[in-house]
């Protein structure tokens, strides 16, 4: 059996979102700009994952930041910070900890897809030659990145990651879950360059202990994002092949 | 048809001391007993940094032990990975013809570009350029084995004139193959007269489609090397049992416990958005065509269960015009090695003679030196 986490998440579910149901619908937002900076990760692998994922080989680091034009909430800037993983055999990205720059927006993603955000300032801000990120909190930088070197190529050439989102749930009682949330994307654009990373702080994102290694891609798109509705959960610390539990879909 | 054994080289954690040594040694008597019993070939993939997946990241070494160990036995890269960072062209051209040489003959040469990021990151690999160093490699070390001066002013490499030794023992040289996964490369393949060398396990009929383009195309093909090495060898998972119920049980479980390892490696477009990895890449496809059957069905092509239905499978790879199947025999060593061994026997007591008869039924093809070299001269 390939190596399992070991990390307890019900500390840092503590200020993850409360869902009393997981029925939602879909949402789609139309020409959001969608940066990815992509690391191997370093730092104790087995201790940012729960044990119910592997870590891949190698674990890596996921940097995303989207920003949305407009939406029936306004415009607004999100950013995560995720470890690339396996849930199973399946290729997941855990999110304990992002940040959204917009208070109706951050309630929206925290109460229907469970996505546990706190309110940053968060920038995107592409050019030309280049498309440069920062996350902001109480004044302090704890995110600071760019794509450099943008080069033009297919948006079937980019491959997102489904999120593993912390959150808890109230069913029969409170239990501490992962969503998974596997948002479909509409390519309009898509420019792949080097991601370098200025500023992490891996305390402020809840992965202690996690740095970014080894640079992989960076990649920035134009893209129509649709979140799902959700279709899967797991129970972070059982076996991983106990672990997913699929949820009543409508007929 | 000709049948042979493929060798991953899986190692389940919790690795002590011994683990590695112990699959080893496994394998080892597992490639002198298929010598014994009749079987063709043994083939050995290369991959580095795939942890339990494969621990086979010097074949040629492991290779060269077999061939010790061995009489009839061909030894085949499956695959050499054709990248600067990974190989040299000219160290990959000189380990193969010594191989070639001390096996007395038997080294079929695959080659390949490698699908993971975990592989081409580790050596600092670019993806965008994998498929050009490939192509260009296929067409640079036969010259290397034929001419008895080699100079070469390349995109992947440049190097002034020099005698590249030692020569192999195959005339003009050994027969040369590519790994074919990506959708299309068994044109590549074709176009280049090489051999198709399918790593898919299981997927019969797309497989079969693939094989049709293959034939087809090679007809009209501009050779890389001295010969046109048209074969079609594929793959698949062989537990043979007298209990069919157990043998598809314990197949299958090899199947799925394989695919699941390979999941855990990062494919490279999962990774680095390119357009030179089109496909969502090998692993992805592994899974995908080996555990594609309906509930309670054995998926299509995979040679497990008794050796009634592992025969039909052969003969669906027949019928699709496969020439050799290679087979994994153990995964992650949860099939105890007395059970493989026996697996072995049974097939080659019960399965093999059937196809072995067939070929020899068959009309002595017309002589044609190409395809005489391509058999390895054998």
């Amino acid at each position: 059996m390939p190596l399992t986490g070991t990390r307890d998440l019900t500390a840092a579910a503590a200020d993850a979102p409360l869902l009393t149901s997981l029925d939602t619908e879909p949402w789609e937002l139309k020409g959001a700009q969608h940066l990815q900076l992509h690391y191997e990760l370093g730092g104790d692998r087995e201790a940012l994952l729960p044990p119910a994922l592997h870590p891949s080989i190698p674990p890596t680091l996921l940097v995303n930041v989207t920003h949305v034009p407009d939406s029936e909430v306004g415009a607004f800037t999100l950013a995560t910070v995720r470890v690339g993983c396996r849930a199973g055999a399946r290729p997941r990205g855990l999110l304990v900890r992002g940040y959204c720059d917009s208070a109706a927006a951050t309630a929206v993603l925290r109460e229907r897809w469970g996505l546990p955000l706190a309110l940053a300032d968060v920038r995107l801000d592409p050019s030309y030659a280049r498309a440069v990120t920062s996350v902001t909190l109480d004044g302090a930088p704890i995110l600071a990145g760019e794509l450099v070197d943008p080069q033009p190529i297919t948006g079937a050439d980019v491959q997102y990651m489904a999120t593993l989102a912390l959150a808890r749930v109230a069913r029969d009682g409170e239990e501490t879950l992962l969503l998974q949330v596997d948002p479909d994307y509409t390519f309009e654009r898509a420019q792949r360059g080097r991601p370098r990373l200025t500023a992490f702080d891996a305390h402020a994102w809840n992965l202690p202990g996690a740095t970014a290694a080894h640079p992989i891609s960076a990649s920035l798109t134009t893209v129509d994002v649709t979140f799902p509705r959700l279709r899967y959960l797991i129970h972070p610390g059982r076996d991983p092949l106990r672990a997913v539990e699929r949820l009543p879909q409508p007929a | 048809m000709k049948f042979g054994v493929f060798f991953e080289i899986s190692v389940p954690r919790p690795w002590g001391p011994e683990t590695e040594y112990t699959v080893y040694q496994n394998c080892l008597e597992q490639a002198r007993l298929a010598d014994e019993l009749g079987f063709d070939q043994a083939w050995a993939v290369e991959h580095h940094f795939l942890e339990e997946y494969s621990h086979c990241s010097a074949p040629e070494i492991f290779l060269t032990a077999i061939a010790m160990q061995t009489k009839r036995l061909r030894v085949g890269h499956g695959i050499v990975t054709c990248v600067p960072e990974l190989n040299s062209p000219i160290r990959a051209a000189e380990r193969g013809a010594v191989l070639d040489l001390v096996s007395g003959g038997r080294l079929e040469f695959g080659t390949g570009r490698s699908a993971t990021w975990t592989e081409l990151g580790g050596f600092g690999a670019n993806p965008d350029e994998t498929k050009k160093t490939w192509d260009e490699y296929v067409r640079v070390i036969p010259r290397m084995w034929t001419q008895e001066r080699f100079s070469w002013q390349g995109r992947a490499f440049s190097m002034p004139e020099r005698t590249v030794l030692p020569k192999p023992y195959q005339k003009p040289h050994p027969p040369m193959w590519v790994a074919v996964t990506s959708v299309g490369t068994e044109i590549d393949a074709a176009e280049r007269g090489l051999g198709s060398l399918g790593l898919s396990f299981g997927g019969v009929g797309e497989q079969a489609r693939k094989i049709a383009g293959y034939r087809k195309r090679i007809q009209s093909c501009d050779p890389v090397g001295e010969f046109v090495n048209e074969q079609v060898n594929t793959v698949s998972f062989l537990y043979c049992h007298e209990d069919d119920e157990q043998g598809v049980t314990t197949g299958q479980r090899m199947a799925g416990t394989f695919n699941y390892l390979s999941e855990q490696t990062l494919a490279t477009r999962q990774a680095f958005p390119t357009p030179s990895y089109l496909s969502p890449g090998l692993l992805y496809q592994l899974r995908q065509e080996s555990t594609s059957a309906p509930e309670g069905k054995v998926p299509e092509g995979l040679t497990i269960g008794d050796p009634h239905r592992v025969a039909q499978a052969v003969r669906r790879w027949e019928e699709a015009g496969v020439d050799r199947i290679n087979f994994l025999l153990n995964v992650h060593e949860m099939v105890p090695q007395e059970d493989v061994l026996a697996s072995m026997r049974l097939f080659a007591r019960e399965v093999m003679p059937q196809f072995q008869r067939a070929e020899e039924a068959k009309p002595a093809p017309e002589p044609e030196p190409a395809a005489a070299t391509a058999a390895g001269g054998a």
